[in-house]
């Protein structure tokens, strides 16, 4: 605790101190009110809460971990190069873990009346959007959200205003902070009535950097009436990494919401995704894949809140987990009284690849209104005997084998990723987390 | 290097020794057991690279059982005797090592593997037995093969064996014969189920496979159906019964089963085990 006091770490006063200098009033009070919740808050505990049973973060100490410096040299140019290799023609925002934002590639965008800013500049600029951005996100909804508010900096800002189709995607790069820092990845999206979007947002850091780093992340989406956003979150930090993350996504009428991401790096994750469907008619489908080995330990938490009628949700995450890896998942569909006819579905699958490796999922439902159909499952399953047979009685070794299940297992997630280029890197990621030894990326021929 | 076609020759080295001169699948007093069970009971069996040799036996008798057990299946657990190809100990190696030295195995009822599309299982076994083809070649080649097999093209990229129907997956099954040309091909009833037509699509298959690899290849067909011997004549027909090699002869032999069924064989055979038999 002496420790706390004395040294300037990313979790201090001073580092409040720092950003309330940089914030227009509103925000400072906000960042205000989020620190005095904080500190007054416990950290979460796997003995007294109950979606933290399963997650242990007892031997996390925050005021370890020192203030974001540069970007590790390198690491700016692998964010571009996954953006230039997945989906080159969207708009490119880089937001770095010391604040500095560089946007590319927008030109586009901006002639057609979107915003794209970094978030401080938003906040500065466009309060009355940002506030809106930012109006799901209870400044002391959690212990790590309520870090965040006080703490983010820099970060990244998209609106598009109503009516407007966005003639190209998004990708906002969050790069991990240096060795044992801390970095506040900050994404705020509003679409307006009738407009659309494609959103990636990619977490990324130097791959085989075995120094810890911590990392909290609010992504706070706001989907008007009938609008749509795509949002494609990829996970890779550095493996030593704690993530704690929470998006949370509200939809107005008639509004469709697709997330459709992947979890495969840091060595515990926390990750909530959130989806509000408030008006009446809003649709939210969550297709997420996770591959977890070594001693990584990912969490999932989802919220499907169904306030308006005739709302429809659908969440399916299938994880893969080898070596000592943990799958923790609890979901819940929450049908509040007004809700009628609401349809919701949520599925875990799991797949063990080693004896050591092992999965938790519960779904669960709360159905406060009539007229509803709602469903769960879970499931966790072996690499079959009879597959492995099948496929090594022609030639296959068996590791090859089990990589062919392991990217099979995978497809029918990645295959609804309408975009070629960014589910060839998808799954170009996924080959290389399994580990691919072939001659070439094991693609469709011709 | 000499072309044999019977199966028993022998030739005369320079030195005087005598050594067996053709590639052959060499199973001798093979012994298994399923879970403890025993199904095998010493078998038999010489099948030499070019020719076909079919096994006929009534249901339960082990054919199945060989053929699983020759391919690796984990399952199977050899309790005595050998089983070699082209001299190697096939039941040191598993099963991926098997199909690479030659060996293929034609699945009764093929598991379907979700995800993994028909065209990229057969890339990765090219692969794994260092038969890969350019992308093009390979592409046309599959197109060639599939056309002969009158097999859609859409099932290039279905999952493999993910909803086909019981045809559609024999078909399948001869399809990854076609294009990994082995040595020595187990078809386990690769007629069961077929209507008149698809029968003679795949037998047409199996006797296109084996016409293209010039004698290279041997067949062990395991079937309950003459029909299918109308376009495959074999070279011998070995019937089996309570997991032993009971009789063997030319492809006559197959004519006097479908005539007069295995009685003859049940009746002949139970004698010789009655405290097992009345059970």
């Amino acid at each position: 605790m002496t420790e706390a006091a004395t040294a300037a770490g990313a979790v201090s006063r001073e580092s409040l101190d720092a950003r309330l200098a940089t914030s227009p009033g509103w925000l400072a009070d906000r960042r205000n009110a989020a620190w005095d919740a904080f500190t007054a808050m416990p950290a979460p505990s796997s003995a007294r809460d109950e979606d933290w049973r399963r997650t242990d973060i007892g031997r996390l100490h925050l005021d370890r971990f020192g203030p974001a410096g540069p970007a590790a040299p390198g690491l700016l140019e692998l964010a571009r190069s996954r953006h230039a290799t997945a989906l080159p023609g969207a708009a490119l925002l880089v937001s770095e873990p010391a604040g500095t934002v560089t946007i590319d590639n927008a030109e586009a965008l901006l002639a057609q009346g979107v915003i794209i800013s970094s978030l401080e500049e938003a906040a500065e600029r466009h309060p009355e959007l940002v506030q809106r951005g930012l109006s799901g996100i209870g400044i002391d909804d959690s212990y790590f959200a309520a870090l965040w508010n006080s703490l983010w900096l820099g970060g990244a800002f998209v609106y598009v205003p109503a009516g407007v189709q966005a003639m190209t995607p998004v990708w906002v790069s969050h790069l991990a902070a240096g060795a044992d820092a801390a970095a506040f990845p900050a994404t705020v999206v509003v679409l307006d009535g009738h407009a659309s979007l494609t959103l990636v947002e990619d977490l990324v850091g130097p791959a085989a950097d075995p120094a810890a780093r911590v990392s909290v992340a609010v992504t706070a989406l706001q989907l008007g009436d009938d609008a749509r956003l795509d949002d494609i979150p990829v996970q890779q930090l550095p493996p030593a990494t704690w993530h704690f993350a929470l998006r949370r996504a509200s939809c107005g009428p008639s509004a469709h919401y697709r997330l459709l991401g992947a979890t495969l790096g840091a060595r515990l994750q926390k990750s909530y995704w959130d989806v509000i469907l408030d008006g009446r008619g809003a649709e939210a489908d969550i297709l997420a894949v996770c591959f977890a080995d070594a001693d990584q330990h990912l969490d999932h938490q989802s919220l499907q809140l169904h306030r308006g009628p005739d709302t429809r949700s659908n969440l399916l995450l299938k994880v893969a987990a080898r070596d000592r890896a943990q799958s923790v998942y609890g979901g819940l569909i929450d049908v509040e009284p007004g809700a009628i006819h609401a349809d919701g579905y949520v599925v875990n699958r799991n797949l063990l690849l080693s004896q050591g490796a092992s999965a938790s999922g519960v779904p669960r439902l709360e159905i406060k209104a009539n007229d509803v159909r709602c469903g769960h499952g879970t499931t966790v399953g072996h690499v079959d005997d009879e597959e492995r047979f099948y496929l090594m009685a022609r030639g296959i070794p068996a590791d090859e084998a089990e990589r062919l299940v392991v990217r099979g297992y995978f497809a029918d997630v990645l295959d609804r990723l309408p975009i070629e280029s960014t589910r060839d890197w998808l799954v170009s990621l996924l080959d290389s987390e399994i580990g691919d030894r072939g001659p070439s990326r094991f693609g469709e021929a011709g | 290097m000499p072309e044999t076609a019977g199966g028993a020759q022998v030739v005369v080295a320079g030195s005087g020794a005598v050594v067996a001169p053709t590639t052959e699948l060499h199973v001798d007093g093979l012994r298994v057991a399923v879970e403890g069970k025993p199904i095998l009971d010493g078998v038999d069996l010489r099948v030499p690279v070019g020719e076909v040799h079919v096994l006929m036996g009534p249901n339960g008798s082990g054919k199945s059982t060989l053929a699983y057990s020759l391919m690796g299946h984990p399952k199977y657990k050899v309790t005595g005797g050998s089983a070699s190809f082209d001299g190697q100990d096939l039941l040191a190696l598993t099963p991926d090592r098997r199909a690479q030295l030659g060996l293929f195995l034609s699945f009764q009822n093929p598991i379907a593997i979700p995800g993994v599309t028909t065209v990229n299982f057969l890339r990765a076994a090219l692969r794994a037995q260092g038969k890969e083809l350019p992308a093009r070649e390979f592409i046309a080649r599959l197109g060639e093969e599939m056309g002969s097999l009158r097999m859609d093209a859409s099932f290039r990229g279905r999952y493999i064996n993910d909803g086909f129907s019981g045809g559609e997956k024999k078909r399948a099954e001869i399809l990854q014969l076609a294009m990994l040309e082995p040595r020595l091909a187990i078809l386990d009833e690769p007629d069961s189920g077929l209507d008149v037509d698809a029968l003679r699509i795949v037998a047409e298959g199996v006797l296109r496979v084996m016409e293209k690899s010039e004698g290279r290849m041997g067949v062990l067909l395991i079937t309950h159906y003459y029909r299918i011997l109308e376009n495959l004549t074999p070279d011998r027909v070995h019937i089996m019964h309570q997991g032993k090699i009971v009789d063997s002869g030319g492809p006559e032999l197959a004519h006097v089963i479908e005539r007069e069924g295995y009685d003859p064989y049940i009746t002949a055979t139970s004698p010789t085990g009655p405290e097992v038999s009345r059970r």
